[in-house]
């Protein structure tokens, strides 16, 4: 298994478009607020727009990276014998972390696993069934600026794109609560008037050591948000 | 089921299918000197090494016959070494030339919240153990050689008792699928340690 | 060429770690047997056969590896022969050679037997083409009756001579021990977590109250995790009586927990 970094702090924050197809819109960590919205832009280039952003801001590229997040849900067939509504199961990857495999539970515990859990799914095709449909992903470049890095992603449900999801990790600092006003400050100085509010995901634990554990909870959650938003009928995207 | 975690296994992703090769035994406590002693002569050379782990087994109940069974190691002597998930599938019975035990197996390791994430996933416990012995490698080969403490407590490792009075004797390869001369290899290596213990092909249903 | 050169090198090489460690365990055999004969125990004898017949197997395994070229088809040829002391010959053979001399090569380049030998085999190689295919398909039938009624013979001897029952303390494993902790493994036979009372473990059935027995005296069976080598505390103390006479028998206690245990998900049959 590899071993995590653990001198890390990441924050993702999201900005779907909304119903007419723009960029800016609603922040990612329930700590929600909301933006006058700007007239016909699509995905492709709200993400130009940011990641021109931090070029001229003095950020060097350094490869993509890729989350991405498949579904599945108790089979019928176990249901009936735990007398207990269906859960969905959530397994994601996260390229920052090629040799690991997440798998979580909303509002449940994070396991942290090797690839070899894929396999495994695959022999409990009976008992979990992939909802096919709902495998999403998100997919951009990194930035790296001093001691930030940047990940600028655009989340796409099959062939349509959803989304940006943006991901800032500080590198030297394990604990959330020390670093999250600079981690705030840094990202009005891209995001201008987006920035988010405090992470409300880290609730009761701000003094705890953040693992990439927490990082795949955040993007669960932003995914989901996602896909609960209706589908932007904008011509050009992707 | 005889590993400790996967720090002693290679993680092989990717590959779907590895089988796992088993031949197994047992030896008095009075002989297990003996049989350390030989063993230590015909395996590769290596510290000796001993291992405390608790495994725990747990079953999904579905529409099936069977139910899905996992098991869950966690080694209780090495602090922060990961979790060892273990799938074991049916054995394959039908082959007389084949020496060794042999099934699919799928080894994961995990974070140390493996436990509530089974049972989030529906999983119930079955049972669980504790091992307590010794491992050897040769090549491939692992042999290990422990004995299983009942646990009186649920949960509670600290008080536990001895099932037998003897140790449990494992021989096992874990492998990709169609390589049986691996088979060949273990017969020849248990020939070596007759009479001492007696390594054979045990099949489980035929002692339900 | 050069890979082939190559390989011959690092075959030379593997043989001659494997020789090395195959010449030091019979050495380390000899000097028991020279040293120890009083004191030394069956056992012992074939551990160290054990170990000669394991690097023996190395060394096949060695040589019958597909990388090793065929060392058939090189040729030793002596190129100086000298009566003299050669240092450096003695350092290389640890001592056992010291002179490269005339009566040394032969000896040690050696590919064919004596002639006298080689005579023989001749002579006997004749003999036994010129029986001709049915005699000799009798003699081997002839020969393996015998040695199967002498066989027969040996093991009945021992199972009615004193000599086995002694040797039968000697057991170093209990196959019915097998098969319990097998199915302990496999599907946690005797470790279901569900444990009725009074018939649990190794507590003798009928004996009233066994369930607060073994509750008392499990902390005299906690075992003690780090450390211990092969000696484990007796079972139950208290219990010793009945399973003094049986040494390394299963508790009969367990088959009991079984029939009990009618909760368990893998049992078809109650047995």
């Amino acid at each position: 298994m590899e071993m995590f970094r653990s001198n890390t702090v990441w924050y993702i924050i999201c900005q779907p478009p909304t119903a007419c197809g723009y960029s800016t819109g609603q922040l990612r960590f329930r700590g929600v607020s909301q933006m006058p919205v700007a007239e016909g832009k699509s995905v492709q280039q709200t993400v130009e727009l940011l990641t021109r952003k931090l070029e001229v801001l003095g950020a060097e590229k350094q490869g993509t990276f890729c989350v991405d997040c498949e579904t599945y849900h108790t089979a019928a067939s176990t249901l009936g014998s735990q007398g207990q509504a269906g859960k969905l199961m959530y397994v994601m990857h996260n390229s920052e972390y090629p040799l690991s495999c997440f798998a979580l539970f909303e509002n449940g515990p994070c396991l942290t696993a090797d690839t070899n859990f894929d396999v495994l799914m695959v022999k409990l095709k009976g008992f979990f069934q992939s909802a096919k449909a709902s495998k999403i992903e998100t997919r951009g470049t990194r930035y790296q600026y001093c001691d930030f890095l940047v990940k600028v992603g655009t989340v796409t449900m099959g062939p349509s794109a959803r989304g940006i999801s943006v991901e800032v990790e500080y590198g030297p600092c394990v604990v959330a609560s020390d670093c999250w006003s600079l981690l705030l400050e840094f990202l009005q100085s891209f995001l201008g008037s987006h920035t988010p509010g405090a992470p409300a995901v880290f609730g009761n634990r701000h003094d705890t050591v953040y693992g990439p554990a927490d990082t795949m909870v955040q993007y669960m959650e932003l995914f989901n948000k996602i896909r609960k938003q209706p589908q932007v009928p904008v011509a050009g995207i992707r | 089921m005889e590993a400790p975690p996967v720090t002693m296994m290679p993680v092989t992703g990717g590959t779907i299918n590895m089988m796992e090769y088993l031949l197994q035994g047992s030896v008095l406590d009075h002989s297990l000197e003996s049989l350390i002693h030989r063993l230590r002569g015909l395996c590769d050379n290596m510290e000796p090494e001993t291992f405390l782990d608790h495994e725990i087994v747990f079953l999904l109940k579905g529409q099936q016959a069977s139910p899905f069974v996992l098991r869950a190691r966690r080694s209780m002597d090495r602090t922060g070494a990961p979790w060892h998930l273990r799938y074991l599938g049916q054995p394959e019975m039908g082959d007389k030339n084949r020496h060794a035990l042999v099934r699919n197996c799928v080894d994961i390791a995990t974070s140390e919240n493996l436990t509530d994430f089974l049972m989030e996933m529906g999983f119930r416990m079955d049972h669980e153990f504790v091992t307590k012995g010794h491992l050897f490698r040769k090549g491939i080969m692992k042999i290990t050689v422990y004995k299983i403490f009942r646990i009186l407590v649920p949960g509670n490792t600290d008080s536990t008792e001895a099932l037998s009075l003897s140790y449990l004797v494992e021989l096992s390869v874990v492998a990709p699928a169609g390589q049986d001369m691996v088979s060949d290899d273990m017969r020849n290596f248990a020939e070596q340690l007759k009479p001492l213990v007696h390594l054979e092909k045990i099949d489980p249903k035929r002692l339900m | 060429m050069q890979r082939e050169e190559k390989q011959l090198e690092a075959s030379l090489d593997a043989l001659l770690s494997q020789a090395a460690d195959l010449k030091n365990s019979l050495g380390s055999f000899i000097y028991k047997l020279e040293n120890e004969y009083d004191r030394l125990t069956w056992p012992s004898v074939l551990d160290s056969f054990a170990l000669l017949s394991g690097q023996l197997n190395t060394l096949n395994k060695v040589l019958k590896h597909e990388k090793t070229p065929l060392f058939r088809n090189q040729v030793i040829i002596p190129l100086v022969l000298s009566p003299d002391r050669d240092e450096d010959l003695m350092r290389q053979t640890e001592g056992r050679v010291p002179v490269f001399s005339h009566e040394v090569v032969p000896d040690h380049l050696r590919t064919k037997p004596d002639p006298e030998v080689e005579e023989q085999e001749k002579q006997l190689t004749t003999d036994a083409a010129r029986i001709g295919a049915d005699a000799a398909q009798k003699q081997i039938q002839n020969l393996n009756k015998m040695c199967s009624n002498l066989l027969e013979k040996i093991s009945k001897e021992e199972r009615e001579s004193e000599s086995g029952g002694l040797r039968s303390n000697k057991q170093t494993f209990n196959p019915a021990d097998t098969n319990a902790l097998v199915a302990a493994v496999a599907f946690g036979k005797g470790l279901s977590n569900w444990r009725p009372s009074g018939s649990s473990g190794p507590g003798q059935p009928g004996q009233p109250g066994a369930g607060t027995i073994l509750a008392g005296t499990s902390g005299l069976q906690q075992v003690q995790m780090a450390g211990t080598p092969s000696q484990q505390q007796p079972m139950l103390s208290g219990v010793q009586m009945a399973q003094a006479g049986q040494p390394g028998k299963m508790p009969s206690g367990i088959k009991t927990n079984i029939k009990s245990a009618s909760m368990h998900p893998y049992q078809r049959t109650l047995d």
